[in-house]
């Protein structure tokens, strides 16, 4: 349909301001053709306000949004029969049953059959109490019915705000292995979410925004890469660092700060420690060095804490 | 498009609020057809005899047609503000306008649908009072004598055609304005509170104008209100206060009105609609 070279969502300098505050600031990211992209931020980050600007909801004060190589907000009606959208709260008719909802917005779309409704309502094993009005329905089964109806229509690009807040850890394990297997089927993911190891879990790739700016993006694999470099702080650095440099199991060694950097598995501690120690030097402090993203997450439980 | 309408529709259907208005306006027909009738079997004292004989009138066609019409446009206004403020309200509060908007992306068509399936829905509930109101009526015309349909003529029928057009348009500025402060606000309360508020503000300030006299007396000529009084007008009217003033504004004059209340609050909600972050 479009020249947009594998990229589904590109936001350019996307900004937003709500008054004086600014929500998203400048953010630019891509996410390509197939991949489950992590967007990954503590609570008003953000996430929410770029994903309402990505579907046209919310308008940029300045930058843009592209969905499959379009600009989002005039191109809409080509844009959202191809994406799936799944809200930070599942909202659905509460006076209406679970299929009466799905059947409602079914209407919305073109052509879709009453065997996909139960097709969708069997994936989030929601069928047996479809005839329940969506208002009994607990916390989990809303999100689950909220992503039945996002699936309706079977989009290429699947976003989800937060699809596992307010769930019990079986909840979140299931949505996880669906959100999973819905990556294998090819379909592009975007998910807003602040709990890293789900990210972890089930994205490829990863944003992290904070304040409503990039602090990270990379494969996820890279960013949690741990323990591959040990930091250790001496009571003779230069020493310290002589020794060390002439050992072959040591990939690397480099000073920063008050700390030596070794390119050694974490769980060579204990050697590293006890060579230092045959002459004379102690260690004061050894331990793996944090990666960004574990940093990052750090720094933002610390703060909130402090709050 | 169609498809829009008909789930607007199937919304308003399956919502126990439609219902329990429905149930509301039935009740409320009944209760003023048989206290009328109450009225005419033991009148009050100081009540004139006329007056009495006009409400006996009033009970049996043809003269019935005038208060059935006019009852479902007073009430019928009420109902439909409420109906309306909750329908586009509601779609807030539950989130589900985002849903919808994410289907489609066409926030004018999202309007219009709603503003149809209103109408399609005030029509029924026109019809439904149409129907309650005569048989509330065929069964005081047997109370009050028997009863005698020799009244439906070919010119009746045109009668009873135009009515029927001119009370569904006389509520269309009202589901308009439960529209716009509905939208303005968000919620259904402030439709509900912005629709029935004005409505109550216009009448009152509607009958200390024409009161007042002079260029003051005029005023009401450029509200809804007493415009939709003229197209359908009100059974109290006869003696209210453009009767006393002898002043009404043509049928042309108010037909004008009322289309062009209806046009702006309509362009007003879809600008304003248009241009609005949905967040929340
Ligand atoms: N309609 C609005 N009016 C004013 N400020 C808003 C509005 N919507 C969001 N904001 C502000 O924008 C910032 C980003 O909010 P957003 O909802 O995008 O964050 P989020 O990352 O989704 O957070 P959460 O994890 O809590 O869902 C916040 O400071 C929020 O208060
Ligand atoms: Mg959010």
């Amino acid at each position: 349909m479009s020249a947009s070279n594998g990229i589904i969502v590109k936001t350019k300098n996307l900004t937003k301001h709500f008054g004086h505050i600014v929500a998203v600031d400048d953010l630019s990211i891509e996410v390509h053709k197939g991949e489950a992209f992590g967007f990954l931020g503590p609570n008003g980050s953000g996430k929410s306000t770029t994903m309402g600007m990505i579907l046209g909801l919310i308008a940029p004060t300045s930058g843009s949004a592209e969905v499959f190589g379009l600009e989002a907000q005039h191109n809409l009606p080509s844009i959202l029969p191809r994406v799936g959208a799944v809200m930070e709260t599942p909202g659905l008719y509460p006076y209406l049953s679970g299929r009466d909802n799905l059947k409602v917005f079914a209407r919305l779309s073109d052509h879709i059959s009453d065997k996909r409704i139960d097709e969708v309502l069997d994936l989030v094993e929601m069928s047996s109490r479809a005839k329940d009005k969506f208002s009994n329905y607990s916390m989990g089964m809303k999100q689950r019915l909220a992503i039945a109806c996002a699936l309706l229509h079977n989009p290429e690009l699947i976003i989800m705000d937060e699809p596992t807040n307010g769930l019990d850890p079986a909840g979140m394990k299931e949505i996880r292995e669906l959100i999973i297997e819905l990556s294998k089927q090819g379909k592009t993911i975007f998910l807003n979410s602040h709990l890293l190891h789900e990210v972890e879990q089930v994205c490829e790739r990863v944003a992290i925004i904070k304040k409503g700016k990039i602090v990270v993006q990379g494969l996820v694999k890279e960013l949690v890469k741990a323990g591959d470099v040990l930091q250790i702080k001496v009571n003779e650095p230069d020493k310290a660092m002589a020794i060390l440099g002439g050992q072959k199991w040591i990939s690397s060694v480099n000073k920063e700060g008050d700390y030596i950097l070794l390119g050694v598995k974490a769980d060579k501690a204990v050697d590293v420690s006890a060579l230092l120690a045959k002459d004379g030097i102690f260690a004061a402090e050894i331990k793996a060095k944090e990666n960004s993203l574990e940093k990052f997450f750090l720094e933002q439980t610390e703060e909130e804490a402090n709050a | 498009m169609l498809n829009m309408i008909k789930v607007e529709l199937t919304k308003l259907r399956k919502r126990k609020m439609t219902w329990i208005l429905l149930v509301v306006l039935a009740a409320f027909f009944c209760i003023m057809v048989f206290a009328a009738y109450g009225i005419t079997e033991s009148p009050p004292e100081h009540m004139p005899e006329e007056s009495v004989g006009e409400l006996r009138s009033l009970l049996q066609f043809p003269d019935a047609t005038g208060l059935i019409f006019s009852t479902a446009r007073q009430i019928g206004t009420l109902l439909m503000i409420i109906l309306v403020a909750s329908a586009v309200g509601n779609e807030y509060g539950w989130g589900t306008i985002r849903q919808v908007l994410i289907r489609r992306g066409n926030r004018y068509k999202y309007i219009i649908a709603k503003l149809v399936a209103f109408i399609i829905a005030a029509a029924i509930g026109l019809v439904i009072s149409l129907i309650i109101g005569f048989v509330l009526v065929s069964i005081t015309s047997n109370l009050l004598g028997s009863i005698n349909w020799d009244f439906i003529t070919s010119s009746y029928v045109g009668e009873f055609f135009r009515m029927f057009g001119w009370t569904l348009f006389s509520l269309l500025p009202y589901i308009l304005l439960a529209f716009f402060f509905a939208f303005l606000g968000r919620s259904a309360l402030a439709g509900i509170g912005g629709g029935l508020g004005l409505y109550f503000i216009e009448s009152i300030v509607v009958v200390i104008l024409s009161n007042a006299g002079g260029w003051l007396a005029k005023i009401p000529h450029y509200l809804i209100g007493p415009n939709a009084d003229v197209l359908v007008p009100s059974i109290e009217m006869q003696g209210g206060p453009f009767a006393s003033s002898g002043d009404a504004p043509s049928t042309l004059w108010a037909a004008m009105a009322v289309l062009i209340y209806s046009v702006v609050l309509l362009g007003i909600s879809l600008w304003m609609f248009k241009k609005r972050d949905i967040t929340a």
